[in-house]
């Protein structure tokens, strides 16, 4: 299930773009669900586990990935760590609920991400209640963040 | 520093093109849309100059701050473009924003947080998008976007309820207009505040009047919160001070230039946004007159029909009658 911390959170991985360089693995890149995940959001694909093809910057390395999805790799990839998400843009947010979906994660989020239009379950841990959709996060979560 | 500066930074493989006119613009979005990879050029030409292989044409000096020691390199920077990019625990902090009011730069700040400490446009928050267009062999083009745009309202807004943020003249003036009409008006006390007193209205006819150039941190929460009635309207002036100003109820030497371009008259280390700008210069053409205005109490004489019909008839389409 997915969980999400609102506002200041100092236990939270902050610069997740610096957390990721130092500790991602080479299968990280061409896992199924990592790989699906470049694709989406960066327009990227893997070609190796050291070469992805972008349609702007040409081969780039792991390191060149954009912070949102090199967060969502840390989110999955260490599920024992809390990360700040507001590292990552809406185009991110369905990646959340599916990695949320496969097993338990906690998040750090400091702003309102839209998670959509559809049904969804999310803990909220300021308030400890469960939400199901977009509209009833928002009253809660909106006023805790901006 | 003040005025409007048009930037161009591109290398072989993509050019962004963008014009800052306030000191504080906003950059989000999301993700993979070239955000930091802006901001790494900007870096990168500041550190190797046109040796980097990247063109950068602005008529201010563009730097990046980041990091640990950002207080001391901050303390050398001056009349420069500073970007900042997301990944840097400072950007939320009062230390920051107080750094940010002290100077005499202006600020590009990639992040999605609201910010609530810095007070900045609706108008200067933008996401960035590929124009689609391409020179030569490869190079993409990118352009930034307001991320809020600006909707003009399509039939006449009639609310039921307002909120104004302010607690002063700007709602004494709106309160002083209900009297016999069909609409309520409360005061939110505060922009932070107004969120939460959208929801003790989600089925009433509601008009948000708010200072939109300071409202830009409460901007997110407020549009998603719209987004679920189709009943919230949003007025947004730069305050009620420049609707005023825009009423043609002031005489002022250079006020019509100054209203059509803010920018090349307002000096951001002595004003932190536009709305104190507009507060000052009324105060001071107002000074000893009858409509002598001050921000703490609404002079009577605003209330005179004249006047009022000046000034809501310079809020095009909405019906305060």
């Amino acid at each position: 299930m997915l969980s999400i911390y609102y506002g200041d959170m100092p236990e939270a991985i902050y610069n997740t773009v610096i957390f990721f360089k130092n500790t991602y693995m080479d299968d990280w890149i061409t896992d199924d669900l990592c790989r699906k995940m470049i694709l989406d959001v960066d327009k990227s694909i893997v070609l190796g586990p050291h070469v992805i093809d972008s349609p702007v910057l040409g081969g780039i390395a792991p390191g060149e990935l954009s912070g949102g999805v090199k967060t969502l790799i840390a989110i999955y990839k260490v599920p024992e760590r809390i990360f700040n998400a507001s590292a990552c843009g809406d185009n991110c947010a369905k990646w959340i609920l599916k990695i949320g979906e496969i097993q338990d994660i906690t998040i750090n989020l400091r702003h309102l991400m839209d998670f959509g239009d559809g049904a969804f379950s999310i803990k909220v841990i300021n308030t400890g209640q469960v939400v199901h959709s977009m509209n009833e996060l928002l009253p809660i979560a909106g006023l805790i963040v901006r | 520093m003040k005025g409007s500066y048009r930037i161009i930074v591109s290398n072989a493989k993509i050019r962004y093109d963008f014009t800052l006119k306030r000191n504080i613009t906003i950059l989000k979005g999301d993700s993979a849309t070239g955000k930091t990879t802006l901001v790494e050029m900007i870096r990168e030409y500041y550190e190797a100059g046109p040796d980097s292989g990247i063109s950068l044409r602005c008529n201010r000096s563009c730097r990046v701050l980041g990091g640990r020691d950002w207080k001391l390199l901050l303390s050398s920077i001056h009349n420069s473009i500073v970007f900042v990019d997301e990944d840097n625990a400072f950007l939320p902090t009062n230390e920051f924003a107080e750094a940010v009011q002290d100077s005499d730069n202006y600020y590009v700040l990639v992040t999605r947080e609201g910010l609530p400490n810095l007070p900045y446009s609706v108008e200067e928050i933008y996401g960035i998008r590929q124009s689609g267009k391409y020179a030569g062999i490869r190079q993409v083009y990118n352009e930034f976007y307001h991320i809020y745009g600006r909707t003009d309202f399509l039939k006449p807004v009639r609310p039921e309820q307002i909120i104004t943020e302010d607690s002063n003249s700007g709602f004494e003036f709106f309160h002083g207009l209900s009297e016999g009409k069909r609409y309520d008006v409360v005061s939110a006390r505060g922009k932070s505040n107004i969120f939460a007193r959208m929801l003790d209205y989600t089925d009433a006819d509601l008009l948000i009047i708010a200072d939109g150039a300071a409202f830009g941190s409460e901007m997110d929460r407020v549009m998603k919160q719209a987004k679920t009635s189709k009943k919230v309207s949003l007025y947004l002036p730069e305050s009620f001070e420049w609707l005023i100003l825009k009423s043609g109820i002031i005489d002022g030497k250079n006020l019509r230039a100054i209203l059509e371009s803010p920018e090349d008259y307002i000096e951001s280390r002595l004003y932190f946004s536009w709305e104190r700008f507009f507060t000052s210069k009324l105060v001071e053409l107002t000074k000893n007159g009858y409509l002598q205005y001050s921000k703490k109490n609404l002079n009577p004489s605003y209330l005179h029909d004249s006047i009022v019909a000046a000034i809501t008839s310079a809020m095009e389409m909405i019906d305060l009658r």
